[in-house]
């Protein structure tokens, strides 16, 4: 029979404050609908300061639970992780989510869809993004992905609030009914999947199937079929959220219909809470999973297969793109496959931790990186949808020289050149795949590498060496806009230039 | 609990899926069938009929419906816990007490922004 | 296979879920494709019912044939003119072959020696009843997180939904 804790025995033994950040955030939103509701016409003011204010909070008290770091604490028995590898990308979430609140009032105003409903919608995304990356079981991953994707689809279709029938209005429907469609075609297969391994490891807690997965593989009976099987379907499932090619159909279109700084913060915080569900999934549950004698896991040839494609296909397709975000897009699919590459390199056994910590890395430089591109993107863009092309970015360096400057850096960082965030986090990708013996997977990474150089390039190039056609742009960004370029630059030139910084605030991270 | 418990439940799905049946099609079955063109068109007062007879439905009740699924839900999830909430004691309660407050605010949302008003 | 009580209720349940299946991507009515899915969803409630988790055959019933059907229902009747499909459906041949090697691959896989012999496994002989599955849902070695995390994302849908489906009167 079930014995009834009492309250204080659950709080104490449960190790609750371990989950400080995440639900105090989840707390301050459902305030902050409150808040919205009855706040009257000074919403308008209040509800970004508060989502500003409840990042801020979950921030302190991440820095407060994550300060030891050191040790891996489970919550809630087993449930909820939280170490080093959770407080990391919870950090990096945070300060996404800041940057993408930063740039969205200037934009919302812009666009006249000013709504609370917007940073609430935002601030329970990036909640279910922090329950995902601290996901010690496939049913949390599941709750928690859903909890990470729902806001994000109204989020994309947030334009289509303004029913005026414009250009602008279908388009983000339209992403808002793409994303939603494939997000629940690809839940769907990560349910399976988690579904199929418990079938054959009898539970859905990862540290358990890390124990039990050895045995089903040595009991050669049909359960290993179940564990192969449900092993591909969690790799399709979470695939479509993170966007590796074959399953990236969807995001060009998708994030050039969404609001700008919603693009932004799905390309991040997305791929975030899918990566780090496949790392702990593949990584700490599956690395046993191994058909052949070796010490590679049995996921391994797959995860590099996708990562090359993906390294190929995005890099080279962002070559045609003529829009700014479409580009973006597609050069997100292919900072995925960079990432993939860590994630194959997991697979060998002894290079489990350095290839999790060179994905954290990226990760942390992606997302101050890209944040910082769109930002720039999103201040030159036109309400009525212009001005997000290539060509609309022509003579920035004259009209405006330090967002050409902060752009260029961006483009920098996100080809690699050293001195940015960027060539540390493929640095130690690269480093990882060496070290796991998939040189060929690094070689791919490098030369694709100087394939992005071409697309990222131009935009330098259209910016400093080509005349504009005569119009300055005009400054239409506002100060909160300057302050989410300007941390994005100073994150990517920090972590850049200060390199061994990166790579100290991750040697704790170990979840094999 | 064995799959025989179950046999009266089949018999009362079995024996009204078949009365439902039966009524719907008796009289097409036993009643003469005279068709004319008259007879066959959509009855509008005598008028000939203008359009389809199938009419497209007001957006609010897609709503009410994504409404209705929601709290569904949560049904289904208050009543496991309903059954054995004597087991579960205060520190059931308690759970359950954060769970509804959680939602509540969902609740009160949906109530000031007029998702319950038909208008 | 022994013709028992369960076995019989096997291949009518199965017949119920195969054929709404079919049924559901078959016709050209919208609304006849609902009610097929209706039977099929009739079908999975069947199955649960012969696994011992008569509260899952009920909240299949209640949310799956209850809302999700109406709700379906309510779709098809928003739009205009889909009630009849007009278009051929023209993939016939390469979808069934698609789903036909799909259906050879999980059957060979399943059932044939591929990673080794078939083991017969049996249900535990202790069946969950609904009484434990309340106390697993706040259960702090249980479902406590996922149970929580569920209303956050109930209230985060219920939010969107409003705000996506109503008039914007700011």
């Amino acid at each position: 029979m079930f014995e009834s804790p009492t309250i204080a025995e659950f709080v104490t033994q449960s190790n609750l404050a371990s989950t400080l950040p995440g639900t105090l955030l989840v707390a301050w939103t459902l305030l902050l609908v409150l808040v919205d509701l009855f706040a009257g016409d000074e919403r308008e003011h209040w509800t970004p300061l508060g989502a500003c204010l409840g990042l801020g909070v979950s921030f302190v008290a991440n820095l407060f639970v994550y300060a030891p770091a050191a040790d891996q604490q489970t919550a809630l028995y087993g449930m909820f992780i939280a170490d080093a590898f959770t407080g990391f990308l919870n950090i990096v979430i945070l300060v996404a989510t800041l940057l993408a609140v930063l740039m969205s009032r200037d934009y919302l105003m812009r666009a006249g869809i000013h709504r609370g409903e917007y940073y609430i919608l935002t601030l329970l995304s990036s909640a279910g993004a922090m329950f995902m990356v601290a996901a010690n079981d496939l049913i949390v991953v599941f709750v928690a992905l859903e909890l990470l994707s729902i806001p994000l689809y109204i989020l994309a279709a947030f334009r289509s609030i303004k029913n005026d029938g414009g250009e602008l209005a279908l388009k983000s429907e339209e992403s808002g009914m793409k994303y939603f469609i494939l997000g629940a075609f690809s839940s769907a297969f990560l349910v399976f999947g988690a579904a199929l391994v418990y079938g054959a490891s009898g539970t859905t807690n990862i540290p358990q199937i890390l124990e039990v997965a050895p045995a089903v593989v040595d009991a050669a009976s049909s359960a290993t079929f179940y564990l192969v099987v449900g092993t591909a379907l969690l790799i399709v499932g979470l695939g479509f959220k993170v966007a590796v090619v074959p399953f990236h159909m969807w995001t060009p279109d998708v994030y050039e219909g969404a609001p700008t700084p919603v693009t932004a913060l799905m390309s991040v915080t997305a791929k975030i809470g899918g990566f780090a569900a496949l790392l702990r999934i593949l990584v700490t549950a599956l690395s046993v999973l191994l058909l052949v004698d070796g010490g590679v896991a049995a996921w391994q040839t797959t995860i590099s297969i996708i990562a090359a494609l993906t390294l190929v296909l995005g890099n080279f397709v962002a070559i045609s793109q003529r829009n700014l975000k479409r580009m973006l897009a597609y050069s997100s699919i292919a900072h995925a496959g960079y990432i993939m590459v860590a994630l194959a390199a997991a697979g060998t056994a002894g290079s489990a931790d350095s290839a999790t910590q060179g994905a954290l890395v990226y990760i942390l430089a992606y997302m101050f990186t890209n944040l910082g591109a769109f930002a720039v993107v999103m201040t030159i863009e036109r309400v009525d949808g212009g001005g997000g092309n290539i060509d609309d970015i022509t003579g920035l360096a004259r009209s405006r020289p330090l967002l050409a400057m902060a752009m260029t850096i961006f483009m920098l960082s996100l080809t690699g050149i050293p001195l940015t965030a960027g060539f540390v986090g493929k640095f130690m990708v690269f480093a990882a795949a060496v070290q796991a013996g998939l040189v060929g997977l690094a070689v791919i990474g490098v030369l694709t590498s100087v394939v992005s150089a071409f697309y990222y390039m131009r935009v330098v190039v259209n910016m400093y060496l080509r005349d504009s056609s005569g119009e300055l742009l005009p400054a239409l960004e506002t100060v909160y806009v300057r302050w989410a370029i300007n941390i994005a630059l100073a994150g990517t030139l920090i972590f850049g230039i200060f390199y061994p910084l990166a790579s100290n605030l991750v040697s704790m991270v170990s979840i094999a | 609990m064995t799959i025989l418990e179950f046999g009266p439940v089949s018999a009362l799905l079995v024996i009204s899926v078949a009365l439902a049946l039966i009524i719907a099609n008796i009289s097409r079955v036993m009643g003469p069938q005279r068709p004319t063109y008259r007879k066959s068109v959509p009855y509008e007062s005598g008028m000939k009929p203008i359009g389809p007879a199938t009419r497209r439905l007001p957006i609010k009740f897609y709503l009410v419906a994504v409404l209705f699924i929601i709290f569904d839900i949560e049904v289904i999830f208050f009543l496991p816990w309903a059954v054995s909430m004597r087991d579960l004691g205060v520190y059931g309660l308690t759970v359950m007490a954060v769970f509804t407050l959680i939602l509540i605010v969902g609740f009160i949302y949906e109530w000031k922004k007029g998702g319950l008003e038909w208008e | 296979m022994e013709l028992n009580a369960i076995s019989i209720g096997f291949v009518v349940f199965t017949i119920f879920t195969l054929g709404g299946g079919i049924g559901v991507v078959t016709t050209r009515n919208l609304f006849q494709g609902t009610i097929w899915l209706m039977v099929s969803l009739f079908g999975v409630a069947g199955y649960f019912v012969l696994l011992s988790a008569p509260f899952l055959a009920a909240v299949q019933i209640l949310v799956y044939i209850g809302a999700i059907a109406i709700l379906i229902t309510f779709a098809v009747m928003l739009t205009r003119s889909v009630t009849r499909i007009k278009t051929r459906y023209i993939r016939l041949v390469p979808s069934l072959l698609a789903s036909l090697a799909l259906f050879l691959i999980l059957l060979l896989g399943v059932t044939m020696p591929i990673f080794g012999g078939v083991s017969p496994e049996h249900a535990p002989a202790t069946v969950a009843s609904t009484r434990d599955l309340g106390a697993a849902l706040v259960d702090e070695n249980g479902y406590v997180v996922p149970f929580l995390l569920a209303s956050v994302l109930l209230t985060g849908a219920m939010i969107g939904a409003i705000f996506i489906a109503r008039d914007d009167t700011a």
